[in-house]
């Protein structure tokens, strides 16, 4: 019998042993979740709104870091872009329109390739992309600034004033010569303002440096121009909410879309607007009538690219749905959704979202 | 295998499942309540636990000012001097981590111990 005994003995063993197996593999399970983390961070100096990270770092100084990184290169694109201010050193968008009519000026070659992009989505837009559009813009700013302040004095741009700067946004005289890395406005009245492009832009090339410096599992949102980088750490895609134009509603959002390696970027009326006589005016501005378009609360684009996805939502802004919609299908890759001022939603043919639970 | 092991196997099962449980339920238990936190030029300046309404003026040296409201649980900006108006412009918050920034006046509200949101980010 005392071979059974020691038998017995090793079965004790080798259970205890399980069990310690068990509980090890449990606090093995809690302390790897702990290795890698998600952290989230904000900084609010760039592009005049927030940019929130979301992103993995095995601590939060780790994070922090890279995060210092990430603000460092979206400033560089926040001071080339910048219609309103110079900085010591840069040729920016406002050196380039305080030249207009006199001299061609020599930029840095991500202005040249922004431009680009700007010329060719006016073609595909039919002109509702415009980046010369700054003489129009600047008197909305100039109005709807002077409204906020006062509301009760509000007041909307005299017709014939922007008819008469319209008359200074011919995009063929914008004259860029690749080889100089310069860019001319050959009529001193106009000016660029790349507010419909250059943030999404801007937020392609982050993403793309986020790789570079090893984040690949990073979520990036610069004033709800959002970007995934990868999907989430355990795979799943990124969640996104398209907020709710009606902000009185208890429903933040009017659905949840899925990321991975996309942008989606939506352009709306309810969060920049001013009143004039108990009617909203918001600040994107048709460049076929000069006035705020009337058609959406907000229309958001999915796509690879953000800078695609931020030019195509202005643009389908201004489109009525029908036009916007073939637009839309006529794009591999591309897909958007229409809010309508009743609340109406009208999606493109693959776009994906899953019902507000 | 005798019956005595058997009993073991339970045993180190049950114990490793409350070892567990007691790791889940702890950390269940340390989170404290929601508060809205009240950031000037990234300065803290006050927290407010979102379980009691309340409306108080973030006023500025130079005249700048947002009115900071907590009401049923959620928080938001109701009024301000800033040009654009965004933060008023904004829906009541409540969720962990959600925000509610005015870039003009430097101030920031920010969500602390919210419920988890199930989104990871918005477009608007």
């Amino acid at each position: 019998m005392k071979n059974g005994e020691s038998l017995k003995k090793i079965y004790r063993v080798i259970i205890l042993l399980a069990g310690v197996l068990i509980l090890g593999s449990f606090s093995l399970i809690q302390l790897q979740k702990n290795n890698l983390k998600q952290y989230q961070g904000q900084f609010f100096d760039c592009f005049d709104t927030v940019t929130a990270i979301t992103g993995y770092a095995g601590s939060q100084e780790d994070f922090s870091q890279k995060m210092e990184l990430l603000r460092q290169k979206l400033m560089h694109y926040h001071q080339l872009y910048d219609i309103y201010h110079t900085y010591e050193g840069i040729n920016n968008i406002k050196s380039i329109n305080d030249a207009a009519g006199k001299n061609p000026v020599k930029v840095d070659k991500e202005i040249i390739e922004l431009l680009k992009i700007g010329k060719e989505m006016y073609e595909k837009t039919d002109g509702k992309l415009q980046i010369v559009y700054g003489s129009v813009l600047s008197l909305w700013h100039e109005y709807r600034e002077r409204g906020m302040e006062n509301p009760k004095q509000a007041q909307l741009p005299p017709k014939e004033e922007l008819i008469r700067r319209a008359g200074h946004t011919d995009i063929g005289k914008l004259i860029l010569n690749e080889q100089a890395s310069t860019v001319y406005l050959a009529d001193e009245e106009m000016s660029l303002d790349v507010g419909s492009i250059g943030k999404g832009y801007a937020v392609q090339r982050l993403a793309e440096y986020a790789r570079e410096i090893g984040m690949e599992h990073v979520l990036i949102s610069v004033g709800g121009n959002v970007c995934a980088v990868g999907t989430k750490a355990d795979q799943t895609p990124w969640l996104v909410g398209v907020e709710n134009p009606d902000l009185d509603s208890s429903e933040p959002y009017v659905c949840v879309i899925e990321l991975a390696n996309q942008s989606a970027v939506t352009s709306g009326d309810y969060q920049r607007y001013y009143e004039v006589d108990h009617t909203r005016y918001c600040h994107i501005i048709d460049p076929d009538t000069n006035m705020p378009p009337e058609y959406f609360s907000s229309v958001t684009v999915k796509t690879d690219d953000s800078g695609m996805a931020d030019a195509l939502s202005t643009s389908l802004f201004n489109m009525e749905y029908e036009a916007g919609r073939t637009l839309v299908e006529g794009l591999p890759g591309v897909e958007a959704m229409w809010i309508g001022k009743d609340g109406e939603i009208r999606c493109s043919s693959g776009f994906e979202y899953n019902e507000k639970k | 295998m005798k019956k005595n092991d058997v009993i073991l196997v339970v045993a180190l099962a049950l114990l490793s499942l409350a070892v567990f449980g007691g790791i889940k339920l702890y950390s269940g238990f340390s989170t404290r309540e929601p508060e809205a936190v009240i950031y000037l030029d990234g300065e803290e300046k006050g927290r407010y636990s979102l379980s009691h309404n309340i409306t108080l003026e973030i006023r500025q040296d130079h005249g700048a000012y947002n009115i900071f409201e907590i009401k049923n649980g959620k928080a938001k900006i109701t009024e301000a001097s800033c040009p654009d108006k965004v933060c008023v412009n904004h829906r009541p918050v409540s969720g962990q981590g959600e925000s509610l920034v005015c870039l003009p006046n430097r101030v920031v509200v920010e969500i602390e111990n919210g419920e988890k949101l199930d989104i990871d980010a918005e477009t608007n």
